[in-house]
């Protein structure tokens, strides 16, 4: 497993990395991590138009990010949104840590990488099945400007590759 | 990886007489009140195969509520039909999809109509659409508009599988389209190739609907004001509006349709006009986002309408066909739209439009937009 690991050019999960570069001017993150839940949530509630669109919108939400070939364990990102801010943000590689959320929106790593650069729609991820979504359709159909700004956010937190 | 989605489309003279040829047992034609005083429904009985049964289900009212699923479904049920058949304008096609998804899956209600779930529909009948307008594109789409009851509200239902199976263009079936209804369908099937080539999901199928669609329209649609009963122009326009169906089923709408269901819903405005009025303001506020789409579009519409911007160019080919040109035309009083102007902001905000219009807005933008509108600029 640990030469599995030496071998694999993208960058792995561990608990353990948190992926802030104490010299750099612009605070970086690795995908999924504690660090990059706490600055996305940072630039989610700087977002003015995340603020405008999602000002009705009350309940959390957990970005499941699901391992793949370039990352060995399941990540989970919770988001309590309510009312245009995210109030508390909370990474784990342990779902069951984490609160119960009123949505999920779930996909591999590789495609989350691709969504962070605009390389997918996050509705149209939804429509061709790179994304799944839990949750009821009704209230989220309305928040759907909401959801772009949340993953126009994504591009906005300096992202190591 | 995207798609490219389509019923099979029967269109020109005698496109209803298709319907014989198919293996119709037991057909519920669902229609609305007005066609049901007309010959309509019996030609459509006429033109089914030799022995098939049938219901008429003929009480759909126009933009129909959620409230009235619930009574149609009953009888539907009762009469277990192996095809659906939608005779009528966007109302009925709309209503025949959530008819046939319920009555396909009895243990959904209509919010389970999503494009994310599999419904698996198609185990005990199949749907057709026979548009009698030529503009909602209903036919052509995925999509199903309900109204809700108590609340200023349409719901934007939608689900690959509720697309018909055929559409049936047969241009004697819209001849005698009143005049407001010939307008407003025609408005809105502009809208749909419009917004659909704008749509930031796009594709080269969706273009090229929206590009023929928007030709045949403004080529034609004078011919079909000037003699309405012509079945020439009648036919371009029909096939036309079902192009622009298909263009936006394919890619999207975007603020035209998304500030229009928020103001029809709102002051009980027919759609087509709704957004046939304010299709030139979201141009105009679009522009910079999308120059070289719309000017392309521009070059489409006939030298007798087209200025130097697509939005003028509409506002020439909409002020023929009689389109209001403002909300105060269209009947609505000021200090209604003024009271109102946080709500239908809001509403409009709600809309999936909002994510695929080529330009970004908040709800600001939005409220300029309405504030133009009103008075023109
Ligand atoms: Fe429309």
């Amino acid at each position: 497993m640990a030469g599995a690991r030496t071998a694999r050019v993208r960058p792995r999960l561990s608990p353990f990395m948190i992926g802030v570069r104490s010299d750099a001017l612009v605070k970086m993150a690795r995908f999924p991590s504690e660090e990059w839940t706490k600055l996305y949530a940072e630039k989610l509630n700087a977002n003015k138009s995340y603020e405008d669109a999602g000002k009705n919108w009350e309940g959390a939400i957990t970005f499941v990010v699901q391992k793949d070939s370039a990352l060995d364990k399941d990540a989970f990102i919770y988001l309590d949104l309510y009312h245009g801010k995210c109030r508390d943000a909370k990474f784990s590689l342990t779902e069951s840590d984490l609160p119960t959320p009123e949505y999920k929106y779930a996909g591999p790593y590789g495609n989350w990488r691709k969504l962070i650069n605009k390389e997918i729609d996050p509705i149209q991820g939804l429509l061709t099945g790179k994304f799944k979504l839990q949750g009821s359709m009704m209230k989220i159909m309305r928040f759907t400007k909401a959801a772009k700004e949340m993953v126009n956010t994504t591009a906005s937190v300096q992202t190591e590759s | 990886m995207w798609f490219f989605r389509s019923p099979q489309v029967v269109f020109g003279d005698e496109a209803l007489s298709y319907l014989s040829s198919l293996p119709i047992r037991r057909a519920a034609i669902i229609t609305d009140r007005y066609l049901l005083g007309t010959e309509l429904p019996e030609r459509v009985r006429g033109a089914l195969p030799e022995g098939a049964e049938s219901l008429v289900v003929g009480d759909v009212s126009a933009e129909p509520p959620l409230s009235e699923m619930t009574a149609h479904l009953e009888k539907v049920r009762g009469f277990s039909p192996d095809w659906f058949v939608a005779v009528g304008g966007g109302s009925s096609i709309d209503t025949a999809k959530i008819l046939f998804a319920l009555h396909e899956r009895p243990d959904l209600t209509v919010y389970d109509i999503t494009p994310l779930v599999q419904l698996g529909l198609r185990t005990k009948s199949r749907l057709i659409a026979v548009p009698t307008t030529s503009g909602t594109g209903s036919e052509c789409t995925w999509a199903a508009v309900l109204s809700e009851e108590n609340e200023k509200r349409k719901h934007e239902l939608a689900s690959p599988e509720i697309l018909p199976d055929y559409a049936i263009l047969d241009p004697s079936l819209v001849v005698s389209l009143p005049p407001e209804q010939t307008r407003n369908t025609a408005a809105d099937a502009i809208a749909h190739a419009v917004e659909a080539y704008g749509s930031t999901w796009h594709n080269p199928f969706s273009d090229a609907m929206a590009e023929k669609a928007l030709e045949l329209i403004s080529e034609n649609i004078e011919g079909v004001i000037r003699d309405p009963r012509g079945l020439g122009p009648r036919g371009q326009v029909h096939i036309g509006a079902s192009m622009a169906g298909l263009s936006f089923s394919n890619s999207q709408i975007g603020l035209v349709h998304a500030l229009g269901h928020s103001l029809g819903a709102t002051f009980k405005l027919p759609h087509g006009k709704a957004v046939g009025l304010l299709l030139p303001y979201v141009v105009d506020f679009n522009y910079d986002a999308c120059p070289e789409r719309y000017d392309r579009l521009n070059m489409l519409i006939p030298p007798k309408y087209r200025g130097r911007r697509l939005s003028g160019s509409l506002r020439s080919l909409l002020g023929m066909m009689g389109v209001a040109r403002t909300v105060r035309d269209a009947g609505v009083e000021e200090p209604a739209y003024a009271s109102s102007m946080d709500a239908l902001v809001t509403l409009a905000s709600e809309s999936t439009g909002m994510v695929t219009n080529p330009k970004d807005s908040g709800s600001e933008d939005l409220r300029n937009i309405f504030i133009k509108a009103f008075d023109g600029d």
